[in-house]
């Protein structure tokens, strides 16, 4: 008996595990096998095979009952992933339904998840850019949270690492505020998108209308062949999964990559309840999981644990995984795990029409990518009502219509044969919120849901920093439309909770200090420092860039260098 | 290599997607399997005379009939409109028929091809026209409308849509006709 309990401890333990397969633990579990590190990646949901698992990649519009459009039962019983765009009837099945796994708003808060192997990865729009020193050094410079440990120099190379490899198209736009990558070619502006970008940089200093850079395979170098990856071919149909390979996600890039090391065990229906904390040994010696099957509950035991369930969820494990030591939640002695939550403001959008001497193009195929403005507001010093800034994705795009008013034989010519339209010009924000301790979640001290995991409490708002940013956001776009000749402007609320920006962001926040922040310049827990957080979770501010690219970024510097510390024993 | 059993019957194409049969067999019923309209056949064969009125046949291209967009206007009002509007749009069916005895003295589907169409824009245009009535056709044509354009027909025969351009051009000239 003795000696098959410790057989089956033995098979239970590896030299690492990562918690959750998304963007960020994909990442982690490439760096870690790669390097001979025998790995376990946990993931709550089904295993996703790229392609293999794409059911709908290949359908046509009139192949799906519903032309796209989710029935009103799904879209009642689940009203709030319904309102995210990205959730269609050809795409449904990669998100959470709500009551899957419920959550309690103490203040409406959308909360868009992705529970399968690859996570959010398989439907995420792909939009990539580095931060700069102008980022990192925001919360020192303004007064507001803590000093991110860590500066541009200390990522760089990460960014470099991670961008070769998932391949992402830019253009060397040269700007201080928004670093050159290693780039795959551009996708071009468009007429209208060009003319925009003349016209800006004609009357406004500082302001820039850029090719979009984004995690979109435009010309394949050797490694992304060898990932079995090919050229993206202009579907935009990216959601569904792409049967080239041609954008990133952990399912046709990372994970495959993991796999073929022989050092990678995937474990798909595994839910982990908590980390386990031994107080003799002070550090962390493995997780708990919940067999979403069996519904039974497994220990699995390594050296090194990386958090990857996404921001939101990270908190929910950290302050689960109580012991004698740390009775708040895990590494949590400064009691701010969970606090100083934050997101991107996408509150406002502004369209217009253009009319004139560009009529005469339109647009052939179609740009994955799109175009970008980096922010331009408090970027060398303080200079508006507000703190900080917001950067905006921009597009000008002409479509088909047909006039539907007749009956008859005229509908159906009308129909048939379609009219162009006019240019359409729409632009929608994002901006930097300012992480406050009153944004939080933490753990309904009663309620728990099938796992046995109590039910998060999320509190989460805008302040009147966002509310002077948003208005600013419609006075310069309005303003720079104008200035471009756009006719017909209008600006519009979204009226959206927070959550439906889907870049909630801390609870676990980096630091220099012990005393005000749970993780270190490595992403280490200060207080228990063989567990890493590299998702959503650790960022101490938010800046404006769409920050995937950065969770990869820090997972894979974290992975190398607790590989390094594995080895010198450190750990 | 054994030869594939025919099976006959077993999915109704509307526009080039598949809706279940119903299969109850009954032949005062629906043709399609649905779960919140109760539809019988008649009503079912008026709403076919009705989305062929707003989209018929014409020279070389099929109408909404023969596309079973009337079937695909069920599926969607069946799935994705709310209780309250299923209820007009059965009421709002009905009272089409019952427009056409008053205005015409006979059933919609006995009706001309200019009564009916007549009677369509009336009901359309006409702000006094019954709510329901309004509401139904409002409904039936944005879906009608919808299954043509979505078809195949349209998408891959009239080459609407591409599904894998491979390229982008955002200075294409926009031609002359
Ligand atoms: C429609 C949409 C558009 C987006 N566009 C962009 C964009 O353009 N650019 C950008 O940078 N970001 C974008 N995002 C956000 C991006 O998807 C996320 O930032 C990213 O996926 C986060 O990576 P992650 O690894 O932290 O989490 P995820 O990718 O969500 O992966 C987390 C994984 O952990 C698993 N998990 C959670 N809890 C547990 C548990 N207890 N036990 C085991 N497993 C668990 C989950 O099932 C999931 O698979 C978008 C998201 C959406 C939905
Ligand atoms: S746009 Fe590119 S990456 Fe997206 S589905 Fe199409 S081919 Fe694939």
């Amino acid at each position: 008996m003795p000696q098959l309990n410790t057989d089956s401890i033995k098979e239970r333990t590896f030299d690492a595990i990562v918690i959750g397969s998304g963007i960020s633990g994909g990442w982690s579990a490439k760096e870690l096998t790669e390097q001979g590190i025998k790995t376990l990646l946990l993931e709550r949901g089904r295993d996703v095979k790229h392609i293999k698992d794409y059911p709908t990649t290949n359908k046509l519009p009139y192949e799906f009952e519903h032309r796209g459009e989710v029935p009103l039962e799904i879209r009642e019983k689940a009203p709030i992933v319904s309102r995210c765009y990205a959730f269609r009837e050809d795409t449904m099945h990669f998100f959470l339904k709500d009551k899957e796994h419920e959550y309690i708003q103490e203040k409406p808060f959308d909360w868009i998840r992705g529970y399968q192997v690859g996570g959010k990865s398989l439907i995420w729009a792909r939009q990539t850019q580095r931060w700069s020193d102008l980022d990192f050094e925001g919360p020192k410079r303004d007064g507001f949270v803590v000093d991110w440990p860590i500066r541009y120099a200390d990522i760089a190379p990460w960014y470099s690492h991670v961008e070769k490899f998932a391949g992402i198209c830019g253009n060397k736009d040269g700007l201080k505020e928004l670093p050159d990558g290693e780039f795959l070619p551009s996708y071009p502006l468009n007429a209208v998108e060009d003319h925009f970008r003349q016209q800006v940089s004609k009357k406004y200093k500082g302001r820039y209308v850029i090719r979009a850079r984004a995690a979109h395979i435009s010309k394949p170098e050797p490694i992304h062949l060898e990932q079995g990856r090919g050229q993206c071919q202009n579907r935009t149909l990216c959601q569904r999964g792409c049967p080239f390979g041609g954008y990133f996600s952990s399912n046709a890039s990372t994970i495959p990559w993991a796999m073929k090391t022989g050092n990678l065990t995937l474990r798909p229906f595994s839910v982990v309840h908590s980390i386990i904390y031994d107080e003799q040994k002070g550090r962390a010696t493995g997780v708990r999981v919940i067999d979403t099957n069996t519904k039974e509950e497994i220990e699995y035991f390594a050296k090194v644990i990386f958090v990857n369930a996404s921001a939101i969820n990270t908190n929910l494990i950290l302050l689960n995984s109580t012991s004698r030591r740390f009775p708040n939640g895990l590494g949590n002695d400064c009691s701010l795990l969970g606090k100083y939550v934050a997101f991107h403001h996408y509150g406002g959008r502004v369209s217009a029409k253009y009319e004139g001497e560009l009529d005469k193009f339109r647009t052939d195929g179609r740009n994955p990518a799109g175009c970008y403005i980096p922010r331009f507001r408090n970027v060398y010093k303080q200079e508006t009502n507000f703190l900080r800034g917001y950067a905006a994705g921009f597009s000008a795009s002409r479509g088909f219509y047909s006039d539907t008013a007749p009956i008859g034989e005229q509908l159906k010519e009308n129909l048939i044969n379609r009219k162009l339209s006019g240019w359409n010009i729409g632009s929608h924000m994002m901006g930097e919120t300012i992480p406050k301790k009153s944004n939080y979640v933490k753990l309904d001290p009663d309620k728990k849901d099938e796992w046995g995991v109590p039910l998060l409490r999320v509190n989460v708002d805008f302040d009147d920093n966002d509310e002077k940013m948003l208005q600013d956001y419609f006075d310069q776009f309005s303003e720079m439309y104008a200035e471009a000749g756009f006719t017909d402007i209008k600006t519009s609320r979204t009226n959206n909770p927070p959550g439906l920006d889907i870049h909630e962001m801390g609870g676990v926040r980096m630091g220099h200090d012990p005393k005000t922040s749970l993780l270190n310049k490595w992403n280490q827990l200060h207080a228990c420092k063989n567990v890493f957080v590299t998702d959503g979770a650790c960022m101490t501010s938010t800046s404006t860039q769409n920050p995937s690219l950065t969770y990869m970024a820090f997972s894979a510097r974290s992975a190398n260098y607790a590989i390094d510390q594995m080895k010198k024993g450190n750990l | 290599m054994q030869r594939r059993t025919v099976i006959k019957n077993i999915v109704i194409m509307a526009g080039g997607i598949a809706l279940l049969p119903s299969c109850s067999g009954d032949r005062k019923k629906a043709s399609i399997l649905l779960k919140n309209l109760n539809t019988s056949a008649e009503q079912e064969a008026l709403l076919a005379e009705i989305a062929e009125t707003i989209l018929p046949e014409t020279g070389g291209s099929p109408g909404a009939k023969s596309m079973n967009l009337h079937l695909f206007t069920m599926k969607m009002v069946d799935d994705c409109h709310t209780a309250e509007e299923q209820k007009l749009f059965t009421k709002g069916l009905n009272k089409i028929d019952q427009i056409a005895e008053d205005k015409y003295g006979v059933s919609f589907a006995k009706c001309t091809p200019e009564q009916r169409k007549e009677l369509l824009v009336q009901v359309a245009e006409d702000k006094s026209a019954p709510k329901e009535a309004a509401t139904f056709l409002k409904i039936t044509k944005q879906r009608v409308i919808q299954g043509f354009t979505n078809s195949k027909y349209v998408m891959t025969d009239l080459k609407q849509y591409e599904m894998v351009p491979g390229r982008y051009n955002g200075y294409f000239p926009v031609e002359k006709n």
